[in-house]
C-alpha cells in the first residue's frame, strides 16, 4: 500500500476564483525520494500543505478528492494526528523556528504529543545526533545560519518520528554550498531511516541524481511523472523552463543519445560518458 | 533607547543565572514595591546600590553599565517636569528640587532593579516558570514568541525602511510631525507582513502537533535550591526591614 495516495484532488483558495490544485492523482511509496517541480504558482507549495491537512483544515476553500497518508484521511482527522506521519518544512527557515533555544525547538513536538520527560530527551538527542547539531543545542535560533536553521527545522519533525518528510523549497534561502550539505541530509535520512522524501525544488541539479522520482507540476496540473531520466530528457521539461541540469541540455545538444543509450543527469556522468566515447 | 539594553540576555553561568526565576520574581516584585513606596531620596539610593552586589556576582556590568547611561536621558526629562508640577502645585523651591531627585532616583532603581532580573534571566526558563505558576501554556508561549520575534521584528523595520529610503523616502526631514508621518510607509509593510508571517508561525506550529494534548510535557522543570531559598530569605528580610524603618521610624 502507498503511504500517500492523493485521488482527483481539486483545490482552491477561499476568495480565489481560480483554483490552485486540479485534478491532481499522486502515489508515494514507503522509502521513495520525490524530487517536485515546477514553475513558480503551479501548486507545489499548496499541494505540500494539502499533505499535512491545514490544508483544507486551517485554511478553508473549496476541496474536493481526497488524501489519505499512511492510512488517514486528512480531511478526516485533526491536523495534530496526520503531523505525526508527514513532516512539513516550510521555505523560511525564520518562520517556523519559534522558540528561544534550539533544544526548546526540537523539543516543542513531543512535549506536545505529552510524551514522558525521558522520551523527549531521548528523542531529542537522537535527533540532533541525527542531524548533526548536537552542538548548537543551547543556541538561539536566532543566533544561526540559514543552513543550520533548516537542520534544526528537520530536527524538530524527526522527533515526533515521521514516516514522511514533506519539504518547501527548503534551500531557497541557502547560499550553495549549504543547500549541498542540506540535500546531502536528506539523502542520509532517506537511505538510513527509510523516510519517505517529498522534496520541492528549482536547483534540480543538484538533487536529481538523488531522487528515485521526479514530478512536475504546471498550472495546477501533475504534467509529467516519473524516473528524473525520462522526465527531464522529455520535450515538455525543456517547454516548462523548469531548472534542468546543464548536464542534460549538453547532452541533447550534443546528441548524445545517437551515440550512446545513456542518459546522464549529472556533470560528472556526462564527463564520464565523453571519456569513453573512442573516436 | 540604549536603556533597552537592559532587556538583552545573554548565557552565563553565575549563581544569579543559576537562581530559579521565580526566586528572582520575589526579589523583582518586593523591590520594585519598595522603590515606588518610599520617597525618602536617602533609601532610594540604598536600594539602587543594593542591586549592585548582584549586577557584580552576575557579571552584567556591560550591559547593566549601557542600560543605567541610557537611562540618564530620561532623568533629566523627569527631573524638569516633575519640578515644574510640584512648583505649579504650590510646593517651595526646596520641596520641588527634592521631589524632583528622589524621582529621579526612583527610576534609575526601578531600571537596575529590572536590568538584574531580565539579564541573568533566560527568556525559556522565565516561559517555563510562569508554565509552572500555572499560567495557561498559551500566554506563557505567546511571551517565550514575543522575546524570540524582537530581533526579526528589528531586522524586518530596518529592511523596509532601506528598501524605502531607496525609493526616496526621508525619514529625518521635517518637523516632529512630518517625521512621524514619515514613519507611515515603513509601519504598513511592517504591520502586514507581521500578520503573514503570524500565519505562518501558526502553519508551522501546527505541523508539530501544537494543541495534540491538554496537558502536555515540559523537557525542562525548575527547582528551587538552596542558593533560591537563601536569595528569596535575603529579598524578604531586608523588605521587611526597610518596611519597619517607615512603621517605626516613620521615615517615608
Amino acid at each position: 500500500m502507498p503511504i500517500i495516495e492523493v485521488q482527483s484532488l481539486y483545490y482552491s483558495y477561499p476568495g480565489s476564483k481560480e483554483p490552485s490544485l486540479i485534478d491532481i492523482n499522486f502515489k508515494a511509496n514507503e522509502g521513495e525520494f520525490v524530487v517536485i517541480s515546477g514553475p513558480s504558482g503551479c501548486g507545489k507549495t499548496t499541494f505540500c500543505r494539502a499533505l499535512n491537512g491545514i490544508i483544507p483544515v486551517s485554511y478553508g476553500g473549496e476541496f474536493k478528492g481526497s488524501v489519505v497518508v499512511d492510512g488517514l484521511e486528512t480531511t478526516k482527522h485533526q491536523v495534530y494526528e496526520i503531523a505525526q506521519k508527514v513532516a512539513l518544512v516550510f521555505q523560511n527557515p525564520e518562520n517556523q523556528l519559534f522558540c528561544t533555544s534550539v533544544e526548546r525547538e526540537v523539543a516543542f513536538g513531543p512535549e506536545n504529543l505529552a510524551l514522558s520527560r525521558e522520551e523527549i530527551r531521548c528523542r531529542v538527542d537522537e535527533a540532533l545526533e541525527m542531524v548533526g547539531i548536537s552542538h548548537l543545542r543551547e543556541k538561539s535560533p536566532d543566533e544561526l545560519s540559514g543552513g543550520e536553521q533548516q537542520k534544526v527545522a528537520i530536527a524538530a519533525l524527526l522527533t515526533m518520528r515521521p514516516k514522511v518528510l514533506v519539504l518547501d523549497e527548503p534551500t531557497a534561502n541557502l547560499d550553495p554550498l549549504s543547500a549541498r550539505s542540506f540535500l546531502k541530509l536528506l539523502a542520509r535520512l532517506n537511505e538510513e531511516m527509510g523516510v519517505t522524501v517529498l522534496l520541492v525544488e528549482h536547483r534540480l541539479e543538484m538533487v536529481s541524481h538523488l531522487a528515485d522520482r521526479c514530478v512536475i507540476f504546471d498550472g495546477g496540473k501533475i504534467v509529467l511523472d516519473g524516473p528524473p531520466r525520462e522526465v527531464l530528457y522529455s520535450d515538455t521539461a525543456s517547454r516548462l523552463g523548469i531548472g534542468v541540469p546543464k548536464a542534460v541540455l549538453v547532452a541533447k545538444r550534443l546528441k548524445l543519445q545517437e551515440i550512446t543509450k545513456a542518459k546522464p543527469l549529472t556533470s560528472w556522468e556526462l564527463a564520464d560518458l565523453v571519456r569513453g566515447i573512442k573516436p | 533607547m540604549k536603556v533597552l539594553a537592559g532587556f538583552d540576555y545573554r548565557r552565563g553561568k553565575t549563581p544569579i543565572h543559576k537562581l530559579d526565576p521565580r526566586s528572582k520574581l520575589v526579589y523583582l516584585v518586593l523591590y520594585s514595591a519598595l522603590t515606588v513606596y518610599f520617597k525618602n531620596p536617602l533609601i532610594l539610593l540604598l536600594l539602587f546600590v543594593s542591586t549592585i552586589p548582584i549586577v557584580s556576582v552576575g557579571k552584567i556590568w556591560g550591559r547593566w553599565g549601557i542600560s543605567i547611561k541610557g537611562s540618564v536621558f530620561f532623568i533629566s526629562f523627569i527631573f524638569i517636569f516633575n519640578f515644574i508640577a510640584q512648583v505649579l502645585s504650590g510646593s517651595t523651591m526646596a520641596d520641588a528640587v527634592l521631589s524632583g531627585i528622589s524621582m529621579s532616583i526612583r527610576f534609575v532603581a526601578l531600571i537596575s532593579i529590572f536590568a538584574t532580573f531580565f539579564l541573568t534571566t533566560s527568556p525559556e526558563e522565565l516561559t517555563q516558570s510562569m508554565v509552572q505558576l500555572k499560567i495557561p501554556y498559551d500566554y506563557a508561549l505567546t511571551f517565550n514568541m514575543a522575546m524570540r520575534f524582537v530581533p526579526t521584528l528589528g531586522k524586518e523595520a530596518g529592511h523596509i525602511m532601506d528598501a524605502q529610503k531607496s525609493r526616496g523616502l526621508e525619514l529625518e526631514k521635517g518637523n516632529l510631525m512630518t517625521r512621524i508621518r514619515n514613519y507611515i510607509p515603513v509601519l504598513i509593510p511592517l504591520i502586514i507582513s507581521s500578520f503573514r508571517r503570524a500565519e505562518l508561525v501558526a502553519d508551522a506550529m501546527e505541523s508539530r502537533a501544537f494543541g495534540a494534548s491538554k496537558k502536555r510535557t515540559s523537557l525542562y522543570v525548575l527547582t528551587m535550591g538552596s542558593n533560591d531559598y537563601l536569595f528569596i530569605a535575603i529579598s524578604a528580610l531586608s523588605f521587611l526591614l526597610l518596611l519597619s524603618l517607615n512603621l517605626f521610624a516613620g521615615i517615608a
